[in-house]
Formats: structure tokens, C-alpha cells, sequence
């Protein structure tokens, strides 16, 4: 389209000079995003398998969808449960954790380069192998977490079983990302106008009541965006449950990203199932995401 | 010594206390995987010893029969090139959005974003059904491409925040001397935008140096990286915890040392790019 036009009016180009800056950006991203997203829709109305060639694919129409549905796949139901849970949980005590990192760090004390430091480790170490030393660590037998447990409490955890697999999940997600929750509100802590605080302190608020009712509202644009950035990356949740648990034991961990990997990919190859499964995961993000960004722009504009 | 300074001592107390334990609990892992891939295969299965004498054999067993060391080169690579084309494309965008009002401009900003929220689960079964039409599975290429997903849009996001912060007026004043827009952008604000670039560089090779699902599926051998070794190490008999440790010692260390080197900018970048939002 950019082309025809520039054909009919000469100074097309001129009028508009940001065009080159976001073409070729435009044109990837759209080439990257659109076929995808297309053909995955595409895949879903179809019976496609691994290692089907064209003549054995057939058009289903919506067959995977109503599958999903009809109850036929109890594991769906369950499966997209979890992962709300997760992602209210997860995004919940992240920022809560991150929030409390962050006003920890912004007090003042000797060492702060040292403890930024720290806080760059977990975003540094890759998840995958984070989560096979979180294995490690959680081991019944052998387990540091379980022998510190048993020298102070003499108590032991079976971390990695039905009851409790959920749970570390949970606490290996929350080391991962809390670090990088903390680093930007601890950036927005420091950006707020010191003199809102004396004249608080002046009116003779008390430290919780500042906290309450100055730092809070202030942040609250921040706050919105770690919380939509984090809901958004917690839906999504594959890493961190793939080494850790594998989904198990039974199906206690398989959140929507396993189960969408392990009927297309892992366990099973009915890759067309999986696709409709993604496009309802596309689904469920992308109005997340569009009801996060609502609320967003309603504060913004206040 | 007096009732209110004692009150301060003790809350003094309380918050070196509170920082020490966050940190120890942040760099525990770290720490245990570095002990852990410093042990004999026996004492890895006892956790209270804490003293021992050093062995290093599970750090030559990952690069002699593991081959750890193509899987660092294949990271490395596919990390800087993504980053180089990432950063080109994304500022670009990113200088345009901050600079020209246009219609349609917060749609585009919104259309980056939305590239974001895409589920890498979701994305990569399409795009592996593609690549193995088009035979590009197993390749450096298809993950530099496949992680521009991610990070343009994050360069996008992150660089306009700095582009807005530089002052129209000095690319103004070059244009009076005889600057070209292009030259402008170069000589005047690619420099003053140079701590963002380096923050936004550093968190575009750590999201391609962590991504584990595309790796995983996209790669079988010649082009995978080093996050997609931990599925050599899904044995039935039980994961070989040293070796395991040692890779990600080995892993780990080029970008924690990357981002320790640079981790004022990293901050200032976040807050720079996130708290403009």
C-alpha cells in the first residue's frame, strides 16, 4: 500500500518522515506475528499430526474446539484452573515480595551496590537450570531445603509430591521474578519527589499512613504496568513447571503452556488439538491484557 | 545512651538484617549450584558437608563428553546477532514513535505490544510446522528471527522512554547547522541515548540467553543453546546433579558478570523505560 501511494503523490515521503524509521520494523513484526497467528488458527480446524503429510490432513471445522468443551478433555478444565491460580497467586505475592524489596532498598544502608548486586542473580540465571538446582534443592533425600528444615524443625516435606508440587512451583517462580519486580518499583521509589514525604512527615503522618497514602497512589501507574507485564508472563508459565515437576506428579502441575506442549509435542503429536488449545490461551491473554491496559489508560488519564 | 538513639540502633539493626536475608535467599541457588558442581559425585548426596576439597572433574566431564562448549558458542552468537538486529530495528522505531506525531502512532505502539503478550507456547507450534516446510529447523537463523518476537517490541518499549527524556531542541539546533535528520540522530542523540541502548542491549541478550521453549523445539543439536541442555540431563537413572551444576555455573556466568559490569545502567534503564511506561 505504502508503494502505490508514494507513486501517485510525489512528496509523499516528504510529508511523512517517520516511515522509514518504522517500516522495516513493521514489516518484520507483522510477517513474525500475522502468518503465525493465522496459521496456528488455521492448524486448530484441522486433524494435523506430527509427521502428516498433505494428503492425510482433513478439515475438522471447530471438531477440536467442541472437544475441548464437551468435557471429553477433563485435563483442559483443570489444567486452565491451575494456571488462573498460578497467575492471580503468582502476580499477587510477587509484587507484594517486590514491593517489600524494593522499600527495603530504598532505605538507605552501606552496601546497596551489593545488594542490587544480589538482586541480579535470579533475573540473570536462566530458568531452565534454575529449576533443575530448585530440584535439587527440594529433593526428599538429599535436599539442602529439607535438611535445613529437619535440623531446625525436624520436619520433612516431600516437596515434589501431589500435595505440595504446586507449592514449589510457586516459591521457585516467585525467586525468579520478584528480582526484577523489586529493580523496577525500587527505580520508581526513587524517581517520587522527596518533598511529598517531608510534607507528609510535616502533617505528621506516620510511616505506615505514608505508605498508604502518598507512596501508593504515586506508584499506582507503575504498579499497574509490573502487575499486567507479570500477569501476562505468568499466564504463559512453561519453563519453570517443564523442569521442575514435568507437569506431575499425575497432572497436579500441568499448566496450560505444558498441556499445550505435551498434546502437540511431548507426550502426544495431535499438534491441530494443541493449536486450538493456544488459541484459546491467545484468547485468554489478549483480553487480560486488553482489560489490564482499560484500567491503565483510565489512570493515566485521571 | 538515650532512649531514642537506642530505638534507632535496634531498627538499624532490623534493616541490615531484612537486606542480608533477602540477598543470602537471592544468590542462595547460585551459590548451592556453585558448591554442588565443585563436589565428588558421593558428596552431592550429602548436603551437610559443607567442606571439601574442591574437585573440577565435573567442569572438564561437560566440555569433554557434553560438548558444553558448542553450546556456549551457539548462544553466544545467536544472542549478539538478535541483539545487533534488535536494537537497529527497535530504536529506529522507537526514535520515530518518541519524535513524530502521526496518526496511527499509538496503534503501532500498541500492535508492538500486543506482539508481546503472543504466548511463546502458542507461536511456536505454527512457526515449527513453517520451519520444517521450509527445512530451516536446527539453524542459528530461525531463533535470531524467531527471538526479534520478543525483543523488538521490548526495544521499542524501552528506548522511546529515553529518546522522549533528550531535548528536541538540540537535533533543532543541528538541523540549523546543516545536519541531515539522519546525521542529527547519529551525531547528537544516538550519544546521549547511549545508556538506554546499553540497558536495552543487556536485557536482549539475557532474554535470548534464557529462552528455553523455542530452543527446545526449533533446535535439535547443531544450533541449540546452552538453557536447552537440561533435557540431556532428563536421564531415567536420575539427573547427574555435578555435571549438571557445573553447566550451569558455566552458563550462568557471562551474564551475570555482563550485567554486573553494567548494573547502574541497568537501572537507570528500567527506570527510564518501565516507569515512563
Amino acid at each position: 500500500m505504502a508503494e502505490k501511494k508514494k507513486k501517485k503523490k510525489p512528496g509523499w515521503l516528504k510529508r511523512r518522515p517517520y516511515v522509514p524509521y518504522i517500516m522495516p520494523t513493521m514489516a518484520v513484526m507483522t510477517m513474525l506475528f500475522v502468518i503465525p497467528v493465522l496459521f496456528i488458527f488455521v492448524i486448530s480446524l484441522t486433524n494435523y499430526r506430527l509427521g502428516y503429510g498433505i494428503e492425510d490432513i482433513s478439515f475438522l471445522g471447530l471438531g477440536n474446539y467442541i472437544r475441548l468443551f464437551d468435557g471429553s478433555e477433563n485435563a483442559f478444565y483443570y489444567s486452565i484452573f491451575i494456571s488462573l491460580v498460578l497467575t492471580v497467586l503468582g502476580t499477587a505475592l510477587q509484587l507484594v515480595i517486590g514491593m517489600g524489596c524494593a522499600m527495603l532498598l530504598n532505605c538507605e544502608f552501606k552496601g546497596k551496590a551489593v545488594a542490587v548486586a544480589c538482586m541480579i542473580v535470579p533475573i540473570a540465571m536462566t530458568p531452565s537450570i534454575a529449576s533443575q538446582i530448585w530440584k535439587l534443592m527440594f529433593n526428599n533425600e538429599f535436599g539442602i531445603i529439607n535438611h535445613i528444615l529437619n535440623q531446625l524443625f525436624h520436619i520433612n516435606i516431600s516437596w515434589l509430591d501431589e500435595k505440595h508440587a504446586f507449592l514449589s512451583v510457586v516459591i521457585a517462580t516467585i525467586w525468579q521474578y520478584v528480582p526484577f519486580v523489586t529493580l523496577m518499583l525500587y527505580a520508581g521509589l526513587r524517581s517520587l519527589p522527596e518533598e511529598i514525604y517531608e510534607s507528609a512527615a510535616l502533617d505528621g503522618a506516620n510511616r505506615i499512613q505514608i505508605f498508604f497514602n502518598v507512596t501508593l497512589p504515586m506508584m499506582k501507574r507503575l504498579i499497574l504496568l509490573c502487575t499486567l507485564l507479570r500477569m501476562i508472563d505468568m499466564l504463559k508459565t512453561f519453563d519453570i513447571p517443564y523442569v521442575l515437576t514435568q507437569g506431575g506428579p499425575g497432572s497436579a502441575t500441568k499448566f496450560l503452556g505444558l498441556l499445550i506442549y505435551d498434546t502437540g509435542f511431548g507426550e502426544t503429536n495431535f499438534v491441530a488439538r494443541s493449536a486450538a488449545m493456544a488459541v484459546i490461551l491467545i484468547f485468554i491473554t489478549s483480553t487480560l491484557s486488553l482489560i489490564l491496559f482499560r484500567i491503565q489508560r483510565k489512570n493515566a488519564k485521571e | 545512651m538515650s532512649n531514642k538513639k537506642l530505638k534507632r540502633k535496634i531498627s538499624r539493626i532490623f534493616l541490615y538484617a531484612a537486606v542480608v536475608m533477602v540477598c543470602f535467599i537471592a544468590v542462595f541457588p547460585y551459590l548451592w549450584m556453585v558448591l554442588v558442581s565443585l563436589k565428588e559425585r558421593v558428596l552431592v548426596y550429602q548436603p551437610e558437608v559443607l567442606v571439601f576439597k574442591p574437585v573440577l572433574e565435573n567442569y572438564v566431564n561437560v566440555f569433554k563428553t557434553r560438548d558444553l562448549g558448542s553450546y556456549l558458542i551457539n548462544s553466544a552468537v545467536i544472542a549478539s546477532l538478535n541483539c545487533i538486529i534488535s536494537l537497529a530495528l527497535g530504536s529506529f522505531t522507537a526514535y520515530a514513535l518518541a519524535r513524530y506525531e502521526f496518526r496511527g502512532r499509538e496503534k503501532c505502539a500498541l500492535f508492538l505490544t500486543f506482539i508481546r503478550i503472543l504466548p511463546a507456547v502458542a507461536s511456536v507450534i505454527p512457526i515449527y510446522v513453517i520451519a520444517a516446510a521450509m527445512k530451516i529447523l536446527d539453524t542459528h537463523g530461525i531463533l535470531i528471527t524467531v527471538y526479534l518476537l520478543f525483543n523488538v517490541p521490548f526495544t521499542v518499549l524501552m528506548m522511546r522512554g529515553f529518546f522522549e527524556e533528550i531535548p528536541v531542541e538540540l537535533e533543532e539546533a543541528a538541523k540549523v547547522d546543516g545536519c541531515t535528520s539522519l546525521q542529527a540522530l547519529r551525531k547528537i542523540v544516538l550519544p546521549l541515548a547511549k545508556p538506554g541502548l546499553v540497558a536495552t542491549a543487556i536485557f536482549c541478550v539475557i532474554n535470548s540467553w534464557n529462552e528455553f521453549l523455542y530452543a527446545m523445539l526449533l533446535t535439535t543439536y547443531k544450533a541449540s543453546t546452552t538453557p536447552t541442555i537440561v533435557q540431556m540431563f532428563k536421564t531415567i537413572s536420575g539427573v547427574i546433579w555435578g555435571e549438571m551444576s557445573a553447566v550451569g555455573t558455566v552458563a550462568t556466568l557471562p551474564v551475570l558478570i555482563f550485567a554486573m559490569l553494567v548494573q547502574k545502567h541497568m537501572v537507570r534503564g528500567l527506570s527510564f523505560g518501565a516507569v515512563k511506561g
